[in-house]
């Protein structure tokens, strides 16, 4: 989607690329991996999100801007589960996901963090990290009294892969930390780091920087970029525009609602209705 | 036609409970989107309320001149009680919920403890035996008889002390610099303390308000039927069923869910009679049913707006 | 009591036990021995400590039942005193021998029943509730619970009503050996004090074994709930209570897993129910009054909300304070003279004729006890509202961990920490 140039509105870009997909290729999986239609979203009054439509492609990492209360967030709750849209779809791999509960979006590979990730009481960071891992045998209550043994080996399995994602990460050192007691940078990074213990094809980062120091935001850029190399596909809201620039590619640029327009990091820089709905908004 | 004659009997009945858990049901809604917590032990502030008001009665005695059937100093010993159980409100915010910082959960919890420590210290005193004021119990008014309405003087005095107080209380809220503030903060706190309201004077108003109905409904209880320490508990769920229905938040929700609620657990024999066998004796449980599909499918009340319901 | 495991492996528990367990374990050590005093003296009767240990017991294993609600999951769950009832309701139907629909049966049917009882009306309460916020949550379920206590009054042709189902027989009724034992069981003499003679006879033994039964009942929830808090599935519920919409967006379904939680709760409560029938032989209505379920809370949070042992300790202490007061009462009038505490005098300040008959015992146990539990509740939320045992160990499923599993974190919350101590 990078390439289609800034007058041209995502919706056009969407449906060409539907109709180009649409013969053949089943076996190769669809290029698309998010396709966002027209969703719609109100508060009462408040429009929150306008017919957005957007597309992640396989292997980008998209970030999606705008001022504040452009409804970013709110996109995501609707594309992650939490929000049921007034109007629109959500595509995932081409299967409608609209409306259904966030669990399910969750197994079918989308993951998604939170802005201000809750502190988990009472439990160690390797502790947080397990919840990570999807369709384990030990989340069964009778596994757990029938097959203790596959139980035990999986849980064994998963923390071989936390200790080995900790490091990568090299926040090993953490691990036994409780996980009320560590940074909010840290804690981000334990997000991030859990959030690929469950194998997401696509994942969604709401701020991961937000009140991160930059020494760590690089850190975590550097770990998204490597990620992505891997193969994770990335959606990801940011405020901090260096940040986002150097990192996504395409950008999609939201304002009051709905998708402004979308390019590559040097299109939306120059795209003077950015700089127009950013001194609007009140600024960047 | 019997049929309409127990719906005239039992709509008396009805209506005069309801004023009962109008009184009850404003304070909850007050306090539980202003102070911010399910309070548990709102049924027994109606309870400290029925026996303040009886321990004035008994100090000032009766007196030859009545209204509705009622000597003049039992009015005056209800005032001194509405006056006692505020305060006592007041002083168990200040020293037990104040001082907590446990969010909601903690506080509801917490109130389920001075529920108790109420009841408990009510009945040290009073014992667990049933109590009445020392008033004359009354005949149904004779004229309305014949219309088949059972109801005493004592019926309308409650009713029409409601009714003043429900005024009063309207008055209030329309048309007071406190009331604005008390309905802009029920309506949304966090919007209030942004916009410079000075948030705990409308808290301890809202106490003093909502324990201090409370109270006089504890005590019109106490006149309806008797004092038992466990008046108020009893009543706990009931209450709670209205202002849910009503819509936290809002009061005049509360006094409409009060009184469609107090219908419903007075008029349930009538299911009987036009043959739905659902006895009286499922009165309150018709109740709290309603309670529970409220929460399912209007969380907000009835009265309540989307925003409002605090969902 | 507080632990099985104190059985099995007593040095290296406590070894790794916190400063606060080990208080814990110092008090109830000492409430072990005074109780052994009081009763080698002949002031406390040995069979009714017995009965009253059973009662511990019973709130033991509905705060165990609560703890895996509220502790693991959040679920402020406040019908506990219904299914409490639906467990004994279940039990007297099947074998009390007025019951209306069966009776006279093996009380292990009647076990059956309240469980499965219990299960489908958790069930039908979970359905709708567990959808609902926090504070829902509570007033929908004391709601329902009283919903429950109506039908259980009302339904006489099943429950016989408000006169209750009598004639229940002990648990091990028609067992093999355990339904004659007691008679068998040789009486026994012992006489510590001289002139002071304590026999341990028929029921005394008959007592023990119902002991035996709520000991029983409390090692098997023990552990079935202890495997399932250190396991993945418990791991869930622990998020949902931190972050249920963390829970959701890593793929949980979490509704369900509510409902897990509730129901197998639930089926505890009704074990503790069963378990009274039996204790009991009678029981009615009023089992199911929504205070039983104020005093299980208690336990709860004063055992500290996520600890299975704090449940327990909760559920003995709630016994010793529903209890006391009947106790004291029991005592030499000599003792009672002093005992309406000055401040309970204090509080007649308006000392009028008629509204104040302080009697000379002024204080029937009933209100006491509701001053003390609504005191101790008010306490703890205000002093420490985390209980006296919070959980402070990693819940990892036992055998993935090559460490030593009690290991507590790093830099955890407590200061010190015991040597290597295993399970």
């Amino acid at each position: 989607m990078s390439e289609s140039p800034t007058e041209g509105t995502a919706t056009d870009a969407s449906t060409e690329r539907a109709a180009e997909e649409t013969p053949g290729d089943d076996e190769e999986r669809s290029e698309i991996v998010l396709e966002v239609e027209n969703l719609r979203k109100e508060f009462g009054a408040l429009v929150a999100a306008d017919d957005a439509t957007f597309d992640v492609e396989r292997g980008t990492i998209t970030g999606l801007i705008g001022p504040n209360g452009a409804g970013k967030s709110t996109i995501f709750n609707l594309i992650s589960g939490f929000y049921e849209p007034d109007a629109g779809t959500v595509r995932l791999n081409g299967d409608d996901v609209t409306g259904i509960e966030p669990y399910k979006i969750a197994n079918k590979g989308l993951i998604r963090t939170f802005q201000t990730p809750r502190k988990l009481e009472g439990m160690t960071v390797r502790e947080a990290m397990l919840i990570g891992p999807q369709r384990q045998p030990g989340e069964s209550f009778h596994k757990l009294f029938t097959a203790p043994g596959a139980v035990g080996e999986r849980e064994r399995a998963n923390m071989a892969d936390v200790e080995r994602i900790l490091e990568e990460f090299e926040i090993d050192h953490l691990a036994r930390q409780p996980a009320t007691d560590i940074s909010g940078g840290q804690m981000k990074l334990v997000e991030l780091a859990r959030a690929m213990l469950a194998e997401p094809e696509i994942l969604l980062l709401d701020e991961p920087v937000a009140g991160v120091n930059p020494t760590l935001a690089n850190k975590l850029a550097d770990q998204i970029r490597r990620l992505h190399e891997q193969g994770t596909t990335f959606l990801l809201i940011e405020h901090d525009m260096s940040f986002i620039m150097s990192l996504a590619d395409p950008i999609v640029v939201l304002d009051q609602g709905s998708v402004l327009m979308e390019g590559t990091p040097g299109e939306v820089r120059t795209d003077e209705r950015v700089a127009d709905a950013y001194l609007g908004g009140g600024g960047v | 036609m019997a049929v309409l004659d127990q719906l005239i009997e039992l709509t008396a009945d009805g209506v005069v409970y309801s004023s009962i858990i109008v009184l009850g049901s404003i304070g909850l809604s007050l306090i539980y989107s202003i102070a911010g917590f399910a309070n548990f032990a709102h049924g027994d502030t109606m309870t400290v309320g029925a026996y303040s008001t009886l321990v004035f009665f008994g100090i000032l005695g009766g007196t030859s001149i009545s209204v509705l059937g009622l000597p003049l100093s039992f009015f005056l010993a209800l005032l001194s009680g509405i006056a006692v159980t505020a305060v006592v409100a007041l002083v168990t915010e200040r020293f037990v919920y104040k001082p907590l910082d446990i969010g909601s959960i903690g506080l509801l919890i917490t109130s389920i403890g001075v529920a108790f420590v109420y009841r408990a210290l009510i009945q040290i005193q009073f014992s667990a035996d049933s109590r009445r004021y020392d008033i004359d119990r009354l005949r149904p008014i004779e004229w309305l008889l014949q219309y088949n309405i059972r109801m005493t003087e004592h019926d309308i005095a409650i009713i029409a002390s409601a009714i003043v107080l429900v005024v009063g209380l309207h008055l209030l809220l329309q048309h007071t610099d406190l009331g604005r503030k008390m309905r802009a903060t029920a309506d949304n706190p966090s919007l209030a303390r942004a916009s410079g309201i000075r948030v705990r004077r409308i808290e301890l108003w809202t106490w003093i308000i909502g324990a201090g109905l409370a109270g006089a409904g504890g005590a019109f209880l106490g006149l309806f039927n008797q004092l038992v320490p466990r008046m108020g508990f009893n009543l706990l769920l009931v209450i709670f069923a209205a202002v849910i229905l009503g819509g936290i938040g809002s009061v005049y929700g509360a006094m409409l869910g009060a009184f469609l609620i107090g219908m419903v657990v007075q008029l349930t024999p009538i299911l009987t009679s036009i043959g739905i066998p659902i006895g009286s004796e499922y009165a309150r449980a018709l109740a709290f049913l309603i309670m529970v599909v409220v929460l399912l499918v209007r969380p907000q009340g009835i009265a309540g707006e989307a925003v409002g319901g605090g969902g | 009591m507080a632990d099985v495991s104190t059985l099995t492996d007593p040095r290296g528990y406590w070894g790794d036990l916190t400063s606060e367990e080990r208080g814990v374990a110092g008090f109830l050590a000492a409430a072990v021995l005074v109780l052994l005093a009081l009763m080698l003296t002949g002031v406390l009767n040995p069979t009714y400590f017995l009965f009253l240990f059973g009662l511990g017991g019973m709130f033991g294993l509905m705060s165990l039942g609560l703890n895996a609600q509220w502790g693991y999951t959040g679920l402020i769950n406040f019908s506990v005193a219904a299914f409490f009832g639906l467990g004994a309701y279940g039990a007297a139907i099947m074998t009390a021998s007025n019951s209306p629909i069966a009776g006279d049966m093996n009380p292990i049917f009647g076990l059956v029943l309240g469980l499965i009882l219990s299960a489908i009306v958790a069930i039908a309460i979970g359905i709708p509730t567990l959808r609902l916020r926090a504070d829902y949550l509570a007033i929908a379920s004391l709601g329902l619970a009283e919903v429950v206590r109506l039908i259980i009054l009302n339904e006489g042709q099943w429950t016989a009503g408000s006169q209750g189902l009598r004639g229940i027989p002990a648990f091990f009724e028609g067992w093999p050996v355990l339904s004659t034992l007691p008679e068998t069981l040789p009486q026994v003499n012992i006489e510590v004090i001289p002139g002071r003679v304590v026999t341990l006879g028929f029921p005394f033994w008959r007592q023990l074994l119902n002991v035996t039964l709520v000991l029983t009942f409390m090692a098997g929830a023990y552990l079935v709930l202890r495997r399932a808090h250190r396991s993945p599935w418990g791991r869930v519920l622990r998020t949902i209570r931190a972050d249920e919409d963390l829970a959701k967006a890593l793929g949980k379904n979490t509704y369900f897993f509510k409902m897990q939680s509730f129901v197998l709760g639930c089926l505890v409560m009704a074990l503790a129910g069963v378990f009274f029938a039996h204790l009991q032989l009678f029981v009615n209505p009023g089992n199911l009054d929504p205070t039983t379920t104020f005093y299980v809370w208690v336990a709860v949070i004063l055992g500290g909300a996520g600890s299975n042992r704090g449940a327990l300790f909760g559920g003995f202490v709630v016994v010793a304070i529903r209890e006391g007061p009947r106790f004291i009462e029991q005592l030499p009038p000599a003792f009672l003279t002093e005992f309406p505490p000055g401040f309970l005098r204090d509080l007649a300040f308006i000392t009028d004729d008629v509204l104040f008959e302080l009697p000379s015992i002024a204080i029937s146990p009933g209100p006491l006890q509701l001053l003390l539990v609504g005191l101790l509740i008010v306490l703890i939320m205000r002093f420490r509202p985390e209980g006296m045992l919070p959980p402070q160990r990693e819940l990892i499923w036992p055998d993935a961990v090559d460490e030593n599993v009690r290991k507590r974190p790093d830099s955890g919350v407590r200061e010190q920490r015991g040597g290597d101590g295993d399970e």
